[in-house]
């Protein structure tokens, strides 16, 4: 993670920043309702509801945050969503 | 061709020579596609003894799959930060070679499987999230030459798969290219259901 050397002494402000990421999920034709509740049990480890709840909220909404904090965290669940085939973006939060 | 089932524990899904023959091509297509190499050394054997008609919608596909900037690829590898170029190039830079790498293999594990002789195609319970994954590869391919970008044009094709062949009645000569591949995307579609129910049914039954 990239430190400011200008800023190093206090870093409390710098690290607030650096968590404010978010991975979003969007909406694709192709992927199944059932196979994206079963990617966000394995990878996020929740339980089928709340599963389903997110993958309800891309489908009906065309995008769901499934996870905010900083950019290298994200970096991995984009990561992971493109292995498994869904359309996954990150930026930063408020954007 | 029948959807996958659990037999003790085990998907089973059943598929004609034919049927194998056609998806082994297109996943061992898309591992191309990937920057894999070529599947086996049966490719040729089988070839020989498939009706060229049926695979000459393939070819087509391939020379498509073979130009530069190939929205497929986009497809299958998307940019991760549309709003901050930046950020999406570096992500491409550190992450492209592992998922490609990762997806390749995943598509020869699932032409392996096709490969094998028998009308059965089997997939063990932890192996079955991945032949999901891959089957989801070879879906974005496919929908990608079919132009689906959203569910309204997915609901079409799936009307226009449904209505070709009343129209080859009606004397109207559909795109038979794009039926044919949309008849192959909704096969695999209804494969990939059967088999996520599958893992969904065994991990109810565990709770």
């Amino acid at each position: 993670m990239s430190t400011d050397p200008a800023t190093g002494g206090s870093t409390s402000v710098a690290n607030r920043l650096d968590d404010a990421w978010v991975t979003i999920v969007w909406n694709d034709p192709v992927n199944l309702m059932s196979y994206v509740t079963h990617v966000f049990q394995s990878h996020f480890g929740w339980t089928r509801a709340k599963a389903e709840r997110k993958m309800r909220e891309v489908h009906e909404q065309g995008r769901s945050v499934v996870s905010t904090g900083g950019r290298e965290h994200m970096e991995v669940d984009v990561e992971a969503m493109h292995g498994y085939g869904l359309w996954a973006t990150m930026q930063r939060s408020g954007e | 061709m029948k959807a996958f089932r659990g037999r003790r524990g085990v998907a089973v899904a059943e598929l004609d020579p034919e049927e194998r023959a056609v998806v082994a091509r297109i996943v061992a297509d898309v591992g191309l596609l990937l920057g894999g190499e070529v599947f086996g050394m049966e490719d040729a054997a089988w070839a020989s003894e498939t009706p060229e008609d049926l695979l000459e919608y393939l070819t087509n596909l391939e020379a498509h799959l073979a130009e530069p900037d190939d929205p497929a690829i986009l497809r299958l590898l998307p940019n991760a930060a549309p709003t901050d170029r930046e950020v999406a190039d570096e992500f491409r830079r550190y992450t492209e070679p592992d998922l490609r790498a990762l997806k390749v293999a995943r598509l020869r594990r699932l032409w392996s499987q096709l490969s094998e002789d028998g009308p059965r195609w089997e997939v063990a319970r932890d192996d079955a999230m991945e032949t999901a994954a891959a089957l989801t590869d070879v879906r974005l391919v496919l929908a990608s030459r079919l132009a689906v970008e959203t569910d309204a044009d997915a609901e079409r094709l799936h009307a226009e798969v449904g209505l070709a062949q009343e129209a080859a009645a009606d004397g109207i000569d559909p795109d038979r290219e794009r039926i044919w591949l949309g008849m192959l995307y909704e096969a695999l579609t209804w494969l990939q259901d059967s088999l996520v129910a599958f893992v969904m049914g065994e991990e109810g039954e565990d709770e």
